[in-house]
């Protein structure tokens, strides 16, 4: 079946500020209930790196659907909540394909976005051809069917559905069609797999909807990572004001105090590139193409700066397995690397500054 | 009039008055001393627009927040200044919070319409980003104190009435208890300024001598010794405009797109092309929005009556802005840069911003004291012991 529909922009349901912020609060409730520390070390060790029963309790909250429609199943919200909410997932560093699920769900129509919504479809997306940002896939399209493989494909193998998403157009491919090989990832809570195609394909849209993906996938990343960053800098902060060395706590040396005040002005811009890049969204601006690039690039940067001058915060105790700031950095580097680098993004910046002057 | 006022009420009544005063103001430029447009301030002073929060007996009309904001903004939709002092004068601020009855009554209505030049007399050349160390000192004589001493990075000196000035009173207790503050009147015998060459070629600042000068008593504000906190007070008001306040290239060259001039100025020095490049500029353009937005959420939150770490973080982000810009500037001239003067105006904006972002990252405390205010204010870590915090100031090693 062809379907090369584009889902109308329904325009999703604006939250007032009480509302967002009991959202956030219910989001950040459950997480601490369910995703402590000692929850991600589980998670990542296991075998699929996914937690069914969490995963249930997302979608039991509204927040796997948040972006559905709410004719499908959804809470048909919009970019501005989905990145309230990852940021508490980034800050608690939660394993779930929740950014995969973002990216589906601007991708699919009908029936596969209720189930997206009611949990029984896990989604992985593959970007191929022009929108490949590892250059290293070698995906065809030939008639209905499908050839190549698709290359670090985030949670593909615990997505039921595969989807591929290029200049050809969307394409989705049951799991039983593809052969998947998981990659030993450097981020245990963030798994990617290699996905081979040789066989069927149901086409289900055209390209036009292959940026809008990976603008919300970018949003979403971004909210983890502004997230990921406040957490991994209050982490360190109280640990710089408990820690005594020479009989003063650590974070009374100048040395400390000024690393932190930068990471400080790191942690409020990737927040505020986050937050604009979502509400730009949102509006559909003429900026938003700028607004994307620079929350992909500056919340990366942020992440991965303040996590690896955390842990040199620390000191030693950062340095054990044991200590979560490794995970931190783990997720930063990994984030840093999800839907194109630094490089590539601001280079899409200046383009998109060079298309509005 | 009370706070009870509707806000229907309200708009209108500003409104009409606007419609009744508004004639538009001749174009003007920064000043120092006597505002050019002290005629319109006094009228907007008397009708208790300047300051709508204070109460009546200080120009005001004990109005709201919220309905202080109805004021500005009308005053705002037709171009008018002077609405809103109550939350952006800071001289008028300082006197009203701490200067003796008697001086509030002349000194917070001539502030409030501009007719005094007011200059800063805080820091010395022995007492910079430790402003506790002043050394002037103000002596005890009938009727008022005698200051002498030498005060630097004096903006406006030569045209003010009045120095906002610290000044050591008692030197036989800990450095920070024996400072107070002043209004010293600037146009007398024994205050003399001499205007400083800055690294730029510019003269923007003073030194000021000070010799045998008087202050008369009811000058003093805030009790005496008591001056550290009075500083403090005006020193917040200080800091959290300079992250908005810093200038750019000298000549203004890319106008409102001023953000993505370096844009312009790659691709006239054919550099557009080459990805280092590009990633260089990106980069900047980037901190410089990263900085609006963050000062856009900080406004947000102010807004909602939240107070916003963010503020003290704006001097930052504009010295990294100004430093990194004035790098990326003079790569891309290569050797023009080496030039100045009319015929090079984009090597003059290189080099004049390679110097003067110094302004913002050392001026009204350096970064690195700026990142000790954020460390310890805002994210609460301990405070570094200070040696001579408990030491009579005669006592301090200075110099």
């Amino acid at each position: 079946m062809t379907d090369t529909m584009v889902r109308p922009e329904a325009a999703p349901a604006a939250l007032d500020a009480a509302d967002r912020a009991a959202l956030v609060d219910s989001v950040r409730r459950l997480l601490a209930d369910r995703c402590t520390e000692a929850d991600v070390r589980r998670i990542m060790d296991s075998e699929s790196g996914h937690d069914a029963a969490l995963w249930r309790a997302l979608v039991d909250l509204g927040v796997v659907g948040l972006t559905v429609p709410e004719e499908h199943g959804g809470a048909g919200l919009g970019p501005v909540e989905l990145e309230l909410v990852m940021e508490e997932a980034g800050a608690a560093l939660l394993p779930a394909p929740l950014i995969s699920t973002a990216m589906a769900s601007v991708l699919f129509n009908g029936e596969r976005l209720a189930k997206i919504a009611d949990g029984s479809t896990i989604a992985a997306v593959a970007f191929v051809g022009a929108y490949d940002w590892t250059g290293r896939s070698d995906v065809r399209v030939a008639g209905d069917r499908l050839t190549g493989t698709a290359r670090f494909v985030p949670d593909a193998a615990i997505a039921n559905l595969i989807v591929v998403a290029g200049e050809d157009g969307v394409f989705v491919v049951e799991r039983c069609d593809v052969t998947i090989t998981p990659l030993p990832v450097f981020d245990r809570t963030r798994r990617m797999a290699d996905v081979a195609f040789n066989g069927p394909a149901t086409r289900i849209g055209d390209s036009a909807r292959v940026a809008a993906a990976r603008d919300i996938g970018i949003v979403a990343l971004a909210g983890e990572q502004a997230g990921g960053v406040r957490r991994m800098l209050e982490r360190t902060v109280a640990y710089a004001t408990e820690r005594h060395q020479f009989g003063r706590a650590i974070g009374s040396f100048q040395a400390i105090k000024h690393m932190a005040a930068d990471l400080l002005l790191e942690s409020e811009s990737a927040t505020s590139a986050a937050r604009d890049a979502a509400r730009q969204l949102t509006e559909g601006s003429q900026t938003k193409d700028a607004a994307i690039a620079l929350a992909a690039f500056a919340c990366a940067d942020a992440f991965v700066r303040v996590a690896k001058d955390g842990i040199q915060m620390h000191g030693g105790i950062a340095f054990t397995w044991t200590n979560p700031a490794h995970l931190y950095l783990r997720r930063a580097r990994s984030g840093a690397q999800l839907l194109g680098d630094g490089n590539q993004w601001r280079e899409r910046y200046i383009q998109a500054l060079e298309a509005q002057a | 009039m009370s706070s009870g006022i509707t806000e229907d009420a309200l708009r209108a009544e500003v409104e009409a008055w606007l419609a009744d005063n508004w004639t538009g103001l001749p174009a003007h430029h920064e000043s120092f001393g006597r505002d050019p447009r002290s005629e319109w301030l006094a009228k907007v002073r008397d009708g208790g627009w300047a300051t709508p929060r204070w109460d009546a007996e200080w120009h005001g009309r004990g109005l709201s927040n919220d309905q202080a904001k109805i004021v500005e903004r009308a005053f705002a939709a037709v171009g008018a200044p002077g609405a809103g002092q109550d939350r952006s004068n800071l001289w008028a601020n300082t006197a009203l919070a701490h200067a003796t009855d008697s001086f509030k009554r002349t000194i917070v209505s001539q502030l409030l319409a501009g007719e005094v030049g007011m200059c800063l007399l805080y820091s010395e050349p022995g007492a910079g980003s430790d402003l506790a160390a002043v050394r002037t000192r103000a002596d005890k004589v009938e009727g008022g104190w005698r200051v002498t001493g030498q005060k630097v990075w004096t903006s406006g000196a030569a045209v003010a009435d009045y120095g906002m000035l610290i000044a050591r009173t008692d030197w036989d207790v800990p450095k920070h208890r024996g400072i107070s503050f002043f209004f010293l009147p600037m146009k007398q015998e024994g205050v003399e300024v001499r205007p400083l060459r800055q690294i730029t070629n510019e003269s923007h600042f003073n030194e000021v001598f000070i010799t045998d000068a008087f202050v008369p008593e009811e000058n003093l504000l805030g009790p005496l010794n008591g001056g550290w906190a009075v500083l403090q007070t005006a020193l917040a008001y200080e800091r959290s405009v300079m992250g908005d306040a810093a200038r750019g290239p000298r000549s203004g060259a890319g106008g409102p797109k001023g953000d993505y001039s370096l844009l312009g100025l790659a691709q006239e020095a054919g550099r557009l092309d080459d990805p280092l490049v590009r990633q260089d500029v990106a980069q900047v353009i980037a901190w410089r929005v990263l900085n609006k937005l963050n000062t856009q959420r900080a406004k947000a939150d102010m807004a909602q009556g939240t107070s916003s770490p963010i503020m003290s973080l704006g001097k930052l982000a504009m010295s990294r802005i100004l430093h990194e810009e004035a790098r990326v500037r003079t790569m891309l001239l290569g050797p023009e840069s080496l030039l100045e003067g009319p015929d090079h105006p984009r090597a003059e904006d290189a080099n004049f911003l390679s110097l003067n972002a110094y302004f913002t990252s050392i001026g009204g405390g350096t970064d690195q004291i700026q990142r000790n205010i954020i460390g310890e204010r805002v994210l609460g870590l301990p405070k570094e012991p200070e040696v001579d915090r408990t030491i009579p100031f005669r006592d301090v090693r200075a110099g």
